[in-house]
C-alpha cells in the first residue's frame, strides 16, 4: 500500500515534469513582437525588413543599437521600445528630430499597440505580431 | 512635459509596492502532491503499526509492544503532516509564483526517513527524547528553514557578491569546530554550538556551491579560452583556475584530516560537475577524473583508513563479523527485502535489541528501506532524488543570469551526487562513505543543510516573466483621448 503510494506520488511528479518540460518547450520560441519597416528612403534597412524584438530594443544609429536605422535625420541614440507588464511602450531618448507614433509625436513613454506606426527619422517602423 | 517625470516616479513606488504587496496565490498542484505525501505517509504508519502489532503478539503472546511505533508514532506523524501543510499556507501567503513539486518531494523523502526513524530502537541517538522526536525536531526545523528562505529570498546579491566571505566563512566554520571538537569532548560541543556541531561538512558543501557558482559566473569566459596547453589539453590562464582549486584543496585537506571521505568525494564530484556545467569543456572532466585517480592512489597507500575502505569494499567477506561486518549485513538485508521487501516494520530482525547494522539510522538507512520495501521501494526512492535534480536543472536552464543558472544546478546536484554515493556504497557498488542520506538519514547538521538547499532552489525558481511592471494603466478611454487631441 504504501509503495503503490510511493508510485502514485511519482507518476504525479513525473506527469507534472512532463507538462513543464512541454511547456517549456513551446516557451522560448515565442516572440514579443516583431517590427516591419514599412518606408526607408535611405534603403537602410530595406523596406519590409523585419526585425524580432527583444524586451528591450533601443534604435539609431549608432551600431551598438539593437536595431540600426542608417539614415540622417536619425539620431545615434533615438528611441527605444520597452516590452512593460503586458503591453509595448516606446520612449523617445532625447533625439533631435523626435520619435512620432500615428503622426503624432511621443513625449517621454507612450503606449503602442500592434499596429502602430513609429516613424524615426524618415523611417517608418509597423509593430506586428510575432508569427505563432 | 510632466509625463516622464511623472511616470519615473510610478516606476518606481510601483516597484517598491510589488515588492511589499502579497496577494495569495493558490499552489493547487503542491497541494495536491503534499495530499498524496499525506495520505502514503499516514498509510506507511498504519502499515507499520499493524505490523508491530503482529510480531509482538507473535512472540510475546498477545501484550502489547511498549515501543514507540504504537504509542506516540502516530502524533509524531501527525506533527510532520501538519507542519509540511503549514509550510505549504506560507508559501501560499506569500504568493511567489515558485516550484510547486520541491516541498513535496522534500516532504516524502523526510516522511519515509521519520518512519524509519520511529521504528528504529529509540536510544540509539538523540539529545531531546528519542531517536523519532529529534528526527521530528530537526525536520520541523528544516521545513522552517525551508519557508524562511522561498519567502524572504528575492535577492541573491547576498550571495553573489560575498563569495569570498562565504567561502572564508565555510572554511572559518571548518577550521573552528576542528579546534573545538579537539579541545571539548565530543559531547560539551555539541551542546554549545549545536547542530553545527555535528557535521560542519554539510553546511560547508552549501557554501562551496554558492562560492564555485559566484566564482564560474564571473570568470567563465576567461575559463573557457585556451592559452596554456598541458600536453594534449587545453587549459585556461592558470592564475584564474588558482583559487578554484585552492578552495577545493582546503575543502579536501580538511576533510581528509578529519577523515571525512564522503565528504571529500561529495565536494570533488559536485566541483567536477559545476566546471562542466559551467564551461562545458569535456577536458575538464578528463582532467579532473585523472587527477582523481592519482589522489585516490596515493590516498590508498598513504592512509590506512582509506585502505581499509577500499580492502572491505573489495571483498567484504574476508572479515564478516569484524571490518566488513556492516557491509555484509546490508547486502544481507538487500537481499531480504527481494524485489517489494519484507514490509513496514517487518525487516531487520534485531540482534540483543540492537539492530544488526550499528550507523543504520545514518549510514545506512537505504539498507534498511531496501529490506522493508524491497528492489521496488529503493527505486521509487531514488526516482525522488531524481526528481529533486531534474527540478533544480530545469531551474537552472530558466534562471535569468548564469550566477543563478549554475546555483540552482550545484544546490541539486550535491543532493543528487550525495543520495548516489551513500546509495552506491550500501550497494557495494563503491566503497563504503561516511554520509548521510539526504532528507531520509538521523542527523541535524545534514536535515539543515539540505534543507537550507531546497529554501534556495524555490526562492530561485520564482518566476519573473515580466521583469518591469507597467509603468502606468492609462484608462482606454483616456488613452483615446490623449491620441485624439495629440
Amino acid at each position: 500500500m504504501f509503495l503503490a503510494m510511493l508510485y502514485a506520488f511519482l507518476w504525479l511528479v513525473v506527469r507534472a515534469l512532463v507538462r513543464d518540460l512541454r511547456s517549456a518547450a513551446r516557451e522560448p520560441t515565442i516572440e514579443l513582437g516583431r517590427l516591419v519597416v514599412t518606408a526607408s528612403p535611405s534603403g537602410e534597412p530595406a523596406p519590409g525588413t523585419a526585425f524580432a524584438l527583444d524586451a528591450i530594443t533601443s534604435l539609431g544609429r549608432d551600431v551598438n543599437n539593437s536595431i540600426v536605422l542608417d539614415d540622417e535625420f536619425v539620431s545615434t541614440t533615438h528611441a527605444a521600445l520597452t516590452y512593460r507588464g503586458r503591453a509595448w511602450y516606446v520612449e523617445d531618448l532625447g533625439s533631435t528630430n523626435g520619435t512620432f507614433v500615428n503622426g503624432s509625436q511621443v513625449d517621454g513613454l507612450s503606449p503602442l499597440a500592434f499596429g502602430d506606426e513609429v516613424q524615426i527619422g524618415q523611417v517608418r517602423l509597423r509593430l506586428e505580431r510575432a508569427r505563432a | 512635459m510632466t509625463a516622464a517625470p511623472a511616470a519615473g516616479g510610478m516606476r518606481a513606488t510601483g516597484r517598491e509596492g510589488a515588492r511589499f504587496r502579497v496577494t495569495p496565490r493558490l499552489r493547487g498542484r503542491e497541494l495536491l502532491l503534499l495530499s498524496v505525501v499525506a495520505v502514503a505517509l499516514v498509510l506507511g504508519s498504519v502499515s507499520l503499526g499493524a505490523t508491530r502489532l503482529l510480531r509482538s503478539a507473535l512472540l510475546n503472546g498477545g501484550s502489547p509492544p511498549d515501543d514507540l511505533v504504537v504509542l506516540a508514532g502516530q502524533g509524531l506523524l501527525t506533527i510532520y503532516i501538519v507542519a509540511l501543510f503549514l509550510v505549504h499556507a506560507a508559501l501560499v501567503l506569500a504568493g511567489r509564483r515558485t516550484d510547486q513539486i520541491l516541498l513535496p518531494t522534500m516532504g516524502l523523502l523526510g516522511g519515509i526517513g521519520l518512519l524509519l526513524m520511529i521504528r528504529l530502537p529509540q536510544d540509539l541517538a538523540g539529545r531531546f527524547g528519542g531517536l523519532a522526536q529529534t528526527q521530528l525536531l530537526w525536520l520541523v526545523i528544516g521545513l522552517t528553514i525551508v519557508t524562511v528562505l522561498a519567502v524572504a529570498v528575492r535577492n541573491d546579491v547576498w550571495l553573489r557578491r560575498y563569495k569570498y566571505t562565504w567561502a572564508a566563512v565555510g572554511v572559518g566554520l571548518l577550521l573552528l569546530t576542528f579546534v573545538l571538537g579537539r579541545d571539548i569532548n565530543g559531547a560539551r560541543l555539541s551542546v554549545t554550538i549545536g547542530p553545527f556541531s555535528g557535521q560542519p561538512s554539510e553546511l560547508l558543501k552549501v557554501i562551496l556551491v554558492v562560492f564555485l557558482a559566484g566564482y564560474l559566473s564571473e570568470n567563465r569566459p576567461l575559463l573557457v579560452e585556451e592559452s596554456t596547453k598541458v600536453g594534449p589539453f587545453r587549459l585556461p590562464p592558470l592564475p584564474y583556475l588558482a583559487p578554484m582549486v585552492a578552495m577545493w584543496a582546503i575543502a579536501l585537506g580538511i576533510v581528509i584530516v578529519q577523515r571525512d571521505l564522503g565528504a571529500a568525494l561529495l565536494f570533488f564530484a559536485v566541483f567536477l560537475l559545476l566546471l562542466y556545467v559551467s564551461t562545458a569543456r569535456f577536458s575538464f572532466v578528463v582532467l579532473g577524473l585523472a587527477a582523481f585517480v592519482l589522489g585516490a592512489g596515493l590516498l590508498y597507500f598513504v592512509f590506512d583508513h582509506v585502505r581499509t575502505r577500499i580492502d572491505i569494499w573489495v571483498d567484504p567477506f574476508a572479515d564478516p563479523s569484524g571490518a566488513g561486518y556492516q557491509v555484509v549485513q546490508a547486502l544481507h538485508a538487500f537481499a531480504r527485502g527481494g524485489l517489494i521487501g519484507t514490509g513496514l516494520g517487518a525487516g531487520l530482525p534485531s540482534v540483543g535489541g540492537q539492530p544488526p547494522i550499528p550507523a543504520l539510522h545514518t549510514d545506512f538507512p537505504f539498507a534498511a528501506l531496501g529490506e522493508e520495501l524491497g528492489l521496488v521501494g529503493i527505486l521509487a526512492v531514488l526516482g525522488l532524488y531524481l526528481v529533486l535534480v531534474q527540478r533544480g536543472l530545469r531551474i537552472a536552464s530558466a534562471a535569468q543570469d548564469e550566477f543563478r543558472a549554475i546555483l540552482a544546478a550545484g544546490l541539486s546536484l550535491v543532493i543528487g551526487v550525495q543520495a548516489f554515493i551513500i546509495a552506491a556504497g550500501n550497494l557495494k557498488l563503491i566503497p563504503l562513505t561516511g554520509i548521510t542520506l539526504p532528507f531520509v538519514s538521523y542527523g541535524g547538521s545534514s536535515l539543515l543543510a539540505n534543507a537550507v538547499i531546497v529554501g534556495l532552489l524555490i526562492a530561485l525558481s520564482e518566476r519573473t516573466r515580466e521583469p518591469l511592471p507597467p509603468p502606468r494603466r492609462p484608462g482606454r478611454i483616456r488613452r483615446l483621448l490623449d491620441r485624439g487631441a495629440a
